[in-house]
């Protein structure tokens, strides 16, 4: 059943406005226009449609979505979100993301702020049956519930830590070595103050003994300590550059711009396909972990979607998702479902390739890991420091 | 016909002609530009994560903390670098195409100037890493001619970088306004001047040269105004963590701070507008269109 709820907006506008009023509703209304995304909320669409907003590494392309739609009964119209937490989290907020998309795949972090201003809605675990078979230790991601309901679904995890050059740095086992002064001007890290500030808490936290609690969330007291040791070294001529998306990190390594950085795994192995000699590094502080979560989001539900959505979920959960995007990417949905589907589907996908994937992911987690988290708690007072820090 | 009919009927045509520019201008231009500068007055919500209407000096006072307004002015400063020495290598080349070129050497040549518009601003940025880098072309080249010894650090990742990278990408800008104002040069002046007996430099400095003036400016300021809003060169060759005016409005806008991204955006809007204003009282821009409206 799709109900059409496109309207509900204007039936609680008071009909007699005060020429302020009206002057201020327009003005919100067009910058709500100007932060969203302009499209056709209300397009006819059929009862098993969900529009997929999430990361674009998460689109596994027509083919993968027909087999899915197979498989499921879920025709899905995948949009890319850009990935980038902040404007995703303000076209919900503010544009009309809610009227046009109904799930959304997510850099976890942002459920609790999304959930608390009820831009997205709790998954039932009853209408998930895959749920049951997701690694224990993804369902215990300290930031997918919000008062005792599950609001995001870890659907892809992977852990980061170090990219180092073989010939010049051989044996990383500490973030300690993005900050040696002997590697003054040859260390990055990335330009996102969610990544770096994020492993610069690990390294304090695990080896120089500074009092931190939750690397991924900090208090102010510990991000004003954190940022003053970045600052410190920043101003030292430590850092060659902080890098920006995939392209950029990528060329450091291989034009050996730099010998050690923090960063992506899928980082290495594109360096090493162009010949260059580089490892991921085993900290011995822990790796810090990230999931893209899947979200409910609100207007979904108003539009009498939940019911499809919550199959949508499932089926990403059941096996063939999580081979198909591990094929595709290297990207591992943490569900033992993957292995069974790829045995039982071993025309299609090598069970020993998938096995070999979802290990390489458990044995990262069988260390220390820190959870990224998008929206901490002082998230406007880290951008602070962020600026700080680029003008140090 | 009487006269004052015949100045009605053109005022409406005139009127008429300039509307679909004016309704776009009104439309695109500045009513975004004046709801950008009404919310930036604007306070944060943090319950819904957008504005509301609870008026507010805030955002302004913030641009004064964390070195936003060191931004501001280091953003200005690099873009007038940026135009300088765009203005100082586009008056010799402007010269060669509208003063020593014919029509049709001259249309090659302003051809090649706009190659760089072929390719996308960031491919274009991101071959100058290859270029300006430890491994890159200019350091080799300097190694094996035996000038260094050890690749050049501050090629790449520097303002140098910066500078250079935007200098390459936006000359055209400098370059085609004085081709223009080349273009209105009356050449019996230049005819006069030699026949008078001016060498080359006696009749560029004294004849051209002051012609030229508005289309210097012109140049100028679209580079000025082109490298204030841009934010890959110094992304892509800036050292660690260099900012900008864009990249500090993403940065705010990442935290949903919405009244602060406003108030900067409002700041820029109104310097450049009263640098605009500035170039035409103490330089004649207006000068430029002084054959128009005849």
């Amino acid at each position: 059943m799709t109900h059409n709820n496109c309207n509900n907006h204007s039936q609680g506008i008071q009909t007699r406005l005060t020429r302020r009023q009206l002057v201020q509703n327009t003005a919100l209304g067009a910058g709500a226009l100007a932060v969203g995304t302009l499209g056709l909320p209300c397009a006819a669409r059929a009862a098993n449609e969900i529009n997929f907003w999430a990361t674009g590494t998460l689109d596994i392309g027509d083919p993968g979505w027909d087999i899915l739609k197979n498989e499921s009964g879920v025709k899905v119209n995948f949009t890319d979100n850009g990935n980038d937490p902040g404007p995703v989290v303000a076209k919900l907020a503010a544009g009309n993301a809610n009227d046009i998309y109904d799930v959304g795949g997510l850099q976890g972090g942002s459920e609790k702020e999304l959930a608390k201003r009820d831009l997205i809605a709790p998954w039932d675990l009853s209408q998930i049956p895959n749920y049951t078979n997701l690694w224990q230790w993804a369902k215990d991601i300290p930031y997918l519930t919000y008062e005792g309901k599950i609001y995001g679904i870890p659907t892809v995890i992977n852990a980061d830590s170090i990219i180092a050059l073989r010939e010049k740095a051989s044996s990383v086992d500490s973030y300690g070595v993005v900050f040696d002064p002997k590697l003054k001007g040859k260390t990055a890290m990335e330009d996102a103050w969610i990544n770096s500030v994020t492993f610069t808490a690990i390294y304090l936290k695990n080896s120089e003994n500074t009092k931190i609690a939750e690397p991924g969330n900090l208090t102010a007291d510990e991000l004003g300590l954190v940022m003053e040791f970045l600052i410190k070294h920043k101003k030292d001529g430590q850092f060659r550059t902080f890098w920006n998306g995939w392209e950029q990190g990528l060329q450091l390594i291989v034009n050996q711009e730099v010998w050690v950085m923090t960063g992506w795994e899928p980082i290495v192995y594109a360096a090493r396909d162009r010949g260059v000699d580089c490892y991921y590094a085993v900290p011995k502080e822990g790796y810090e972990a990230w999931g893209n979560n899947t979200i409910l989001l609100k207007g979904a539900v108003n539009r009498g979607l939940s019911k499809m959505a919550h199959q949508f979920a499932n089926a990403l959960l059941s096996g063939f998702y999580g081979c198909k995007l591990g094929t595709l990417r290297g990207y591992f949905v943490p569900t033992e479902n993957n292995v069974a589907y790829a045995t039982a589907h071993s025309a299609a996908f090598n069970p020993d390739k998938v096995k070999e994937l979802g290990e390489h992911v458990k044995a990262k987690f069988a260390g220390k890991v820190y959870w990224q988290n998008t929206r901490p708690d002082n998230f406007q007072l880290y951008e602070q420091w962020w600026q700080r820090l680029r003008n140090a | 016909m009487p006269h004052d009919k015949v100045a009605g009927r053109r005022r409406r045509m005139d009127f008429f002609l300039a509307l679909p520019s004016l309704v776009v201008f009104v439309c695109m231009g500045f009513i975004p530009l004046a709801l950008i500068a009404t919310w930036s007055f604007w306070s944060f919500d943090p319950d819904t994560y957008w504005i509301k209407p609870v008026w507010s000096l805030a955002s302004y006072a913030a641009l004064l903390e964390n070195g936003r307004a060191t931004v501001l002015l280091r953003t200005a400063g690099l873009a007038a670098l940026t135009a300088t020495a765009s203005t100082l290598l586009a008056v010799p080349a402007a010269t060669v195409v509208g003063l020593l070129s014919g029509p049709r050497r001259a249309t090659l040549l302003v051809a090649l100037f706009t190659i760089p518009f072929f390719t996308s601003g960031l491919v274009r940025a991101f071959a100058w890493r290859l270029v300006l880098g430890r491994e890159g072309i200019i350091n080799n080249v300097l190694i094996r001619l035996g000038i260094a010894h050890t690749p050049v650090e501050w090629l790449l990742f520097s303002d140098f970088a910066v500078v250079l990278g935007m200098v390459a990408a936006y000359l055209p800008f400098a370059i085609i306004p004085m081709v223009l104002v080349f273009a209105r040069i009356e050449h019996s002046v230049i005819w006069a001047s030699q026949d008078l007996g001016a060498g080359f430099w006696m009749m560029f400095s004294s004849i051209v040269l002051p012609l030229i003036m508005p289309g210097i400016i012109a140049g100028f300021l679209f580079v000025f105004v082109v490298a204030v809003a841009t934010s890959m060169e110094i992304q892509l060759l800036g050292g660690a963590g260099a900012s900008s005016i864009s990249i500090m409005i993403n940065d705010v806008m990442r935290v949903v701070n919405f009244p602060l991204a406003f108030a900067i955006a409002t700041v820029v809007v109104i310097f450049l507008i009263v640098l605009v204003i500035i170039a035409n009282r103490m330089l004649k821009l207006s000068r430029l269109f002084e054959d128009l409206g005849a």
